[in-house]
């Protein structure tokens, strides 16, 4: 009885699973999916913030986007998790290093689980990986070393190329291959010296990280930025895009800056773009010249200047 | 019955809080303390301000770090977890009166409740003092400083409660330096305790700072401080700084009590504005000869857009507060370098 018992549950299990097959991850068409109204975004008082240490939001089923609380580290950066049918990739692992007092790996674990829940998977490997090579995208990678079922790429340049296969970064475009759902990858330097960008056939989502976003884009190498726009630019004239998504929302609603380090936006705009904005941004900086801090209409441009300056004026001049 | 204890014979202010909660227990009444010493009265900062944390929601320091450098001095500092400003500040008691210093960076009393804090030490002074109340005088080195006048409100009806105008004009009056400001200074006697009210603009049109001969401390609000200066008229600064060096002159001052702290323990490095983890800090408290140095470096910038780094302060003349330094000056130690932009081909 008992042994029967457990072999049902087991077919049961493996029914619900193969009663879908393995996922269908369709590219004839943008998979629908939705962003939140309004992303946590800090409080007056961070001692008092009582919001998760990430939002979670599901994209859609097998995308989901979170959003680092500010009251964590002012970053408020955005982590990607995007599933196949073999394997779920983290793009990036936040600002905070400590599992302690920021257990992402425990909420990546969660958000998995429930991912394979509902897709009646008993587990699937989780692939851990940055958009680039900045402390407040990679503080977490540390926790996930111990972590069954997970592959870590390494934080070099070297170890980056070797894994997804690039021989010719940055111009080279490689496929990682989820399983049914094959991301394309790309270099955009400029920002950090081993950005990737990628792009999801399955969603149209095309994520620029922190080399394009609604707010300083700190650009540490013009030339070689600007040569990723126009890769940008291009892949955007050849492949349809849903969204352009990244990592950090710095500008309020109306086009003010919010200052480096603020940890309360309340006025934030969406944090997806479009194509029109990364063309008309590409166009206003091929036209500067010199270093300097720009503001475009949608974005601002810290040509090679220190990211902590910041354009606040002295409200007490008399 | 009043008690006249000659505090000036007490080695050490623990001896005479013992003398003072002696006198009280023995029910003989209210005590009032002789503050005129011929020294700067004994208390140390032997402690570690708290300094923020990694992750600000998980912090669980006080809300407002409340010391006591003796019985009738507290200094307080805001959490950075609440704000980032973490600013400082300081009550103090006469016989027949308290001054508050400065209201912090947080208005919200669930948030940063410096009212309760201060009920809590008036109360607390009143019993070990026989009295029933003390009236509190609560007053701001500016008005306009927003990260020194957002609790002010919450002393609004307070009873017992004098605050000092918020608009210039009406704080003349109400300091008595209508006719003087800003070369003339005025008193605030706390009881036997008579605080000197120093005109100070230029970081603020409306600056003032607190000089006090019981401790010998020179409460300076934003007007010299171990972080960023940052100047508003460059005249009326420098005007300010040498009419200090002038008072101090003829005062002892044992240490400047700024209002704010940015910079870090090593010299001439600070932590960027709204940093809210500062584990190595310098000290609060200034030399009285960095006032000297404040003033040769607000001579050498004035008129001029520039950043004037220095060990323990960094002036910074007609630009925004988030201007940096791009270069260290060559008579300032080695520290290690942060990574340099890479120059344009």
């Amino acid at each position: 009885m008992v042994a029967g018992a457990m072999l049902a549950t087991h077919l049961a299990v493996a029914a619900s699973a193969a009663s879908g097959g393995r996922i269908d991850f369709p590219t004839d068409h943008p998979a629908p999916g939705t962003f939140p109204q309004k992303w946590i975004h800090g409080s007056p008082s961070l001692y008092d913030n009582k919001d998760p240490i990430l939002q979670v939001h599901w994209y859609n089923e097998h995308t989901a986007i979170l959003r680092e609380n500010k009251a964590y580290n002012y970053e408020g950066c955005f982590i990607y998790l995007i599933f196949g049918n073999d394997k779920v990739i983290l793009w990036d692992q936040g600002s905070t290093a400590l599992r302690n007092i920021w257990p992402l790996r425990d909420l990546i674990d969660e958000v998995v689980a429930e991912w394979c829940k509902r897709n009646g998977r008993e587990d699937i490997e989780l692939v851990v990986t940055n958009t680039h090579l900045h402390g407040d995208h990679y503080s977490g990678w540390n926790q996930f070393v111990d972590r069954p079922n997970t592959t870590l790429v390494g934080l070099t340049h070297e170890e980056r190329m070797a894994f997804f296969g690039f021989s010719h970064y940055p111009e080279q475009r490689v496929e990682y291959d989820l399983g049914g759902r094959k991301l394309l990858i790309w270099g955009s330097p400029g920002h950090e010296d081993s950005e990737l960008a990628f792009y999801d056939p399955y969603t149209q989502l095309l994520c620029t990280a922190d080399m394009f976003y609604r707010g300083r884009c700190y650009i540490g190498n013009w030339a070689k930025w600007i040569a990723s726009m126009e890769r940008l630019v291009k892949f955007a004239d050849a492949f349809p895009i849903s969204h352009l998504v990244n990592c950090h929302i710095e500008i309020a609603a109306n086009g003010d800056d919010y200052p480096r380090a603020s940890t309360y936006q309340p006025n934030e705009p969406p944090m997806q773009m479009n194509v029109a904005e990364l063309r008309r941004t590409y166009e206003f900086a091929k036209k500067v010249t010199a270093p300097g801090i720009y503001f475009t209409g949608d974005v601002r441009l810290y040509d090679e200047v220190r990211s902590a300056i910041t354009t606040e004026e002295n409200p007490y001049v008399y | 019955m009043s008690i006249k204890l000659r505090a000036v014979r007490l080695k050490l202010w623990f001896g005479t809080s013992v003398v003072l909660t002696a006198a009280v227990l023995s029910g003989r009444g209210e005590v009032t303390r002789d503050y005129a010493l011929d020294h700067p009265a004994p208390g140390s900062i032997r402690f570690t301000w708290i300094y923020g944390s990694i992750a600000s929601a998980t912090n669980r320091d006080p809300r407002i770090q409340v010391q006591g450098y003796n019985e009738d001095t507290y200094l307080m500092r805001e959490n950075l977890a609440i704000h980032w400003e973490g600013p400082f500040t300081y009550l103090l008691f006469g016989n027949d009166r308290a001054l508050l210093i400065d209201t912090g960076a947080t208005p919200e009393s669930k948030y940063y409740p410096l009212r309760d804090t201060v009920d809590s030490l008036i109360k607390r002074w009143c019993k070990v003092r026989g009295k029933t109340d003390v009236p509190l005088t609560v007053v701001l080195t500016s008005a306009e400083d927003i990260a020194q006048n957002q609790a002010y409100a919450q002393f609004a009806g307070r009873p017992n409660t004098t605050l000092a105008p918020l608009a210039l004009a009406e704080a003349k009056k109400f300091f008595g330096l209508s006719d003087t400001w800003p070369t003339g200074t005025a008193t605030l006697d706390l009881g036997g305790r008579v605080v000197t009210v120093l005109p100070t603009p230029g970081t603020h049109k409306d600056g003032l700072s607190f000089y006090d001969p019981y401790t010998a401390f020179l409460f300076s609000g934003d007007f010299i401080f171990p972080g960023r200066i940052l100047i508003a008229n460059d005249k009326d600064y420098l005007a300010s700084v040498n009419r200090l060096q002038g008072f101090v002159a003829q005062q002892p001052v044992k240490w400047i009590m700024g209002g704010h702290l940015e910079m870090t323990n090593l010299p001439g490095v600070d932590y960027p504005r709204r940093t809210t983890f500062k584990p190595t800090e310098r000290l609060l408290q200034l030399e009285p000869a960095t006032i000297d140095e404040v003033a040769k470096y607000a001579a050498s910038t004035m008129g001029q857009s520039e950043i004037a780094v220095r060990s323990d302060f960094i002036l910074m003349n007609r630009v925004g507060p988030g201007a940096r330094a791009l270069t260290r000056p060559p008579d300032l130690p080695p520290v290690p370098a942060t990574p340099a932009i890479r120059p344009r081909p």
